[in-house]
């Protein structure tokens, strides 16, 4: 009992900003009171016809269009040739795809930044889009090795015996299985990539920048609550997305929590 | 059968890392016929099977399809139906298309393909699935589908491994006369393996029984069961007593007891030889029946619901195996009679 | 490739497909490394003010490193770090407990949500929550908190506990519960249990969450950023400074490195760790 207790009071103080922040979005003026004096929309207006971050959700969608794109193609094939092949030394190629998770955001960020400027590419997005492949690909491999090591090789034997080509055996029987993994690597694509802010504020400019580079500039100079209008939006969206990756791939296993009767 | 070779493996090995899995393979199959790849676990017959199929390419030597050299040759060129010991059923598709799978591949109109789908689902007696998906079957429903999506293809050859490892002990009776009528009907050429000693017997027109990457002996049932070639082969194809004997005259010999035996071996003895001798246990008769009537007692008798298994002892400390069918209780310290009839001794010389 | 004899595990393959499928995902890491190889360049070279080109080779930036008031930060970095480490670990042990141990698939599946949706919600949005929390306007806290490394303790280790609990879950998931139940049998309380049997047995999962997560907080930059209001730095803070603000991409250029240097010589150790026990 007391371990319950226990319990809902972290999930409680978990919890407790995103309360916070969906409450005082409703807040009528600019200063924040609790409890909040009625309820209004005006900072959701205000959040959604705000130019700069109309243009940075603009540049949010192509960049993790671009990204998540170039991630998968790129992840489920690293994730085949891990699980499958003989690749000498598995076990490094694995710690490096890793690797990006580890990078300080900073170090990355401002080795990006001097990149971008030795190759006079700074106003363009392809330094920002090459930065949030490398940052999004442990998820998709992660994700996707799950669903390889799951796949019976056997199935693959049976398709070439029944005369089927190596190509036709990935594209009729390899493929098809992998759909659950690639699915929640898009998911963990987009998210990630969405949310990328420390390596993203080094690296884009003012038009380039992405939803969340312009909230921080944002908060940084304003106070009124349109961020907290924002913010649950945001917040969500994201909830949507987490619980449909649950369904589709169940997080215990990629977390690798085993389930016990 | 036509007596054409369809599958012929010349000296074939292949080794993983230090170990031998096929040490020098040859074998022909011929057209029409089921042929048993029999031996315990790590033999071979499951490598033999997947360089037939080309799963596995050999090391050395060479693998002919109706005289083509097919060595170097993909899986999916070979034309070939295997059923999978875990059926391999693709999960993401229903039976229907499980089954047309091959066929797809092959380019056959829509038509053609659900004609013979369904002809290929009623040879397996599971007219009725087709819209159903292999997680919905049964072990022994998803065997027969496996079945009819290697069949319907018209392979060349049929390759099976271990085909009713995964079904209890009823179903597999049933599955193996059923496996039998359709590999008649159908009049393929089938490899099968096994490890199931009264399953190669029962299907197989030949049985090549395999040890340590080696085919020990490559016979009819009939010939492996009674004639082994080798002690491994006689161990193998059943539970026997082993005899050393010392040849007296032409036709007897002397157990390590002292006991004086006739046995009628096909060959003259060579007096003073040693001979090692196998009997089967279920041609050692409890009673008095003819020649070689021996005294023994009996040291331990388990009641198996339709035999005995009894373990004898003969004076001078010869132990011997018997199966006793009826219901006579046997207790351990009874005093018995045994008979060897002098044709149950086969000779072993290796 | 060597295979238990008799049969073998994998269909044919040529390992060169291997290392093709591998290429593109390689390439990428490549640019990754060419642009911490960038990094560590500037970090030896001379900073010219007003412009982003760089002078000669110097070890100006790492001495400036090791200036006092800039040592001051790093000494902050480290002790936040080391607290957030520990509370951290304090709060999120229970809650993976209850994640590992839970024998409803909801609750877990609830639970790993909770825990997620923070994870996910970005950075932004979590700390701007604390700032509305901690600034007094919702509730009139007793001590300032909002702009004081308190209050930048607290958003860290809020940052820091989706992935505190989902690897202590996924240790203390791997720890047999009939261990638990043979404790108990022979006469130890629930909190023995826990003490003498549950705990030891999660210590390679305590171990390299708290490695992971000192080593993610070292470089922590958005929460010291917006709830340390300038006057809480931490290293990334004073790398984006110098960079952003100052220009000063070789200065910075350093104190980034000491950050990659330091989280990456963490790693090795939970790594070296991990190995070890084989989690």
């Amino acid at each position: 009992m007391m371990g319950r207790l226990v319990v809902l009071a972290l999930l409680g103080y978990m919890t407790l900003p995103t309360v916070v922040v969906i409450v005082a979005s409703f807040n009528p003026t600019a200063i924040l009171s609790f409890p909040p004096d009625g309820l209004s929309l005006r900072w959701y207006e205000n959040a959604l016809t705000y130019p700069q971050f109309r243009r940075a959700a603009v540049n949010s969608l192509i960049v993790t269009a671009a990204s998540a794109g170039l991630a998968l193609p790129i992840g489920t094939a690293a994730a085949l040739a891990l699980v499958r092949y003989p690749v000498r030394l598995p076990g490094l190629w694995n710690t490096m795809l890793l690797s990006p998770l580890v990078i300080p955001g900073v170090a990355a960020g401002l080795g990006f930044l001097i990149l971008a400027a030795a190759l006079g590419l700074l106003a363009n997005r392809i330094v920002l889009v090459a930065a949030h492949v490398v940052l999004v690909l442990p998820f998709v491999v992660r994700s996707v090795m799950v669903s390889v090591a799951n796949l019976d090789p056997m199935l693959e034997r049976a398709a070439a015996s029944l005369g089927a080509r190596p190509w036709r055996v990935f594209w009729r029987v390899t493929l098809p299985l992998l759909r659950p993994g690639l699915f929640a690597a898009l998911l963990f694509a987009v998210i990630v990539s969405v949310n990328e802010f420390v390596v993203s504020l080094f690296v884009s400019t003012r038009v380039t920048e992405i939803l969340p580079v312009a909230m921080f500039t944002y908060v940084v100079n304003y106070t009124d609550p349109t961020m907290a209008a924002l913010s649950t939006l945001f917040i969500a969206a994201t909830f949507v997305v987490v619980f449909l990756a649950d369904r589709f791939l169940h997080l215990s296993r990629v977390f690798q929590i085993e389930e016990r009767p | 059968m036509s007596g054409k070779a369809v599958v012929v493996l010349e000296a074939v090995t292949k080794a993983y890392g230090r170990t031998r899995a096929l040490d020098g393979i040859d074998l022909a199959v011929y057209d029409g016929e089921l042929l048993a790849l029999l031996g315990p676990s790590g033999c071979g017959k499951t490598s033999t099977l997947n360089v037939v199929a080309g799963f596995v390419e050999p090391d050395a030597g060479r693998v002919r399809l109706d005289g083509q050299d097919v060595t170097r040759q993909p899986a999916w060129r070979r034309g070939l139906g295997v059923v999978f010991q875990s059926y391999a059923l693709f999960p993401h598709m229903t039976v229907s298309d499980n089954v047309a799978f091959g066929l797809r591949e092959r380019g056959a109109t829509r038509d053609e393909i659900q004609a013979r789908v369904v002809e290929a689902l009623a040879l397996v007696r599971l007219p009725a699935a087709g819209a159903m998906r292999p997680s919905q079957l049964s072990g022994g429903m998803q065997q027969r589908v496996a079945l009819a999506r290697a069949l319907v293809i018209r392979p060349r050859v049929l390759l099976l491994d271990e085909p009713l490892a995964a079904l209890d002990r009823k179903l597999r009776e049933e599955m193996r006369a059923e496996l039998r009528e359709i590999q008649r009907a159908v009049g393929i050429t089938t490899v099968f393996v096994t490890h199931d000693q009264h399953e190669a017997l029962g299907l197989s027109d030949r049985v090549a029984v395999m040890n340590a990457g080696r085919i020990e002996h490559l016979g009819t049932p009939r010939e492996v069961y009674e004639r082994p070639a080798t002690a491994f082969v006689a161990d193998f194809m059943g539970a026997s007593t082993v005899l050393d004997a010392r040849a007296v005259d032409g036709s007897t010999v002397e157990l390590v007891g002292g006991q004086r035996v006739e046995a009628r071996l096909g060959r003259s003895l060579v007096p003073g030889a040693t001979v090692r001798l196998l009997i089967r246990p279920e041609r050692v008769e409890l009673g008095e029946a003819g020649a070689n009537v021996l005294p023994a007692r009996v040291a331990s008798a388990m009641f198996l619901g339709d035999h005995w298994e009894v373990r004898l002892e003969l004076d001078g400390g010869v132990r011997l195996l018997a199966t006793v069918r009826g219901s006579a209780a046997l207790g351990a310290g009874d005093r018995v009679t045994v008979t060897l009839p002098p044709d149950a001794f086969l000779e072993v010389t290796r | 490739m060597p295979a238990p004899p008799g049969r073998d595990g994998a269909p044919r393959r040529r390992p060169a497909l291997g290392y093709t499928l591998l290429g593109p995902a390689l390439v990428m890491l490549a640019i990754l490394g060419i642009a911490l190889g960038a990094l560590l360049q500037f970090s030896v070279r001379e900073f010219i003010p007003g412009s982003i080109q760089t002078g000669g080779l110097t070890d100006k930036n790492f001495r400036g490193v090791l200036a006092p008031h800039y040592l001051r930060y790093i000494w902050d970095t480290v002790v936040l770090s080391a607290l957030t480490t520990v509370f951290t670990l304090a709060a999120s042990y229970p809650v993976a407990y209850a994640l590992a141990r839970t024998a409803s698939a909801r609750v877990r599946s609830l639970l790993l949500i909770l825990t997620l949706a923070p994870f996910f919600t970005g950075a932004i949005v979590r700390t701007y929550a604390w700032m509305l929390v901690l600034g007094n306007s919702f509730v009139r806290w007793p001590v300032k908190l909002l702009f004081e490394p308190e209050g930048v303790l607290i958003g860290l280790v809020h940052f820091s506990m989706p992935t505190m609990i989902l690897i202590l879950a996924a240790a203390i998931s791997h720890i047999d519960p009939r261990y638990e139940r043979a404790a108990a049998s022979l006469g130890a309380r629930p909190w023995r249990v826990f003490w003498r049997v549950t705990l030891p047995l999660s210590a390679p999962g305590i171990v390299s969450g708290s490695l992971v997560v000192f080593a993610w907080t070292f470089s922590a930059f958005p929460t010291p950023e917006l709830l340390g209001g300038g006057r809480v730095k931490m290293i990334a803070n004073v790398v984006k400074d110098l960079a952003l603000d100052a220009f000063n991409w070789p200065g910075s250029a350093a104190f980034a490195a000491l950050a990659l240097v330091v989280t990456l010589a963490l790693l090795v150790v939970t790594g070296r760790i991990l190995g070890r026990h084989a989690t």
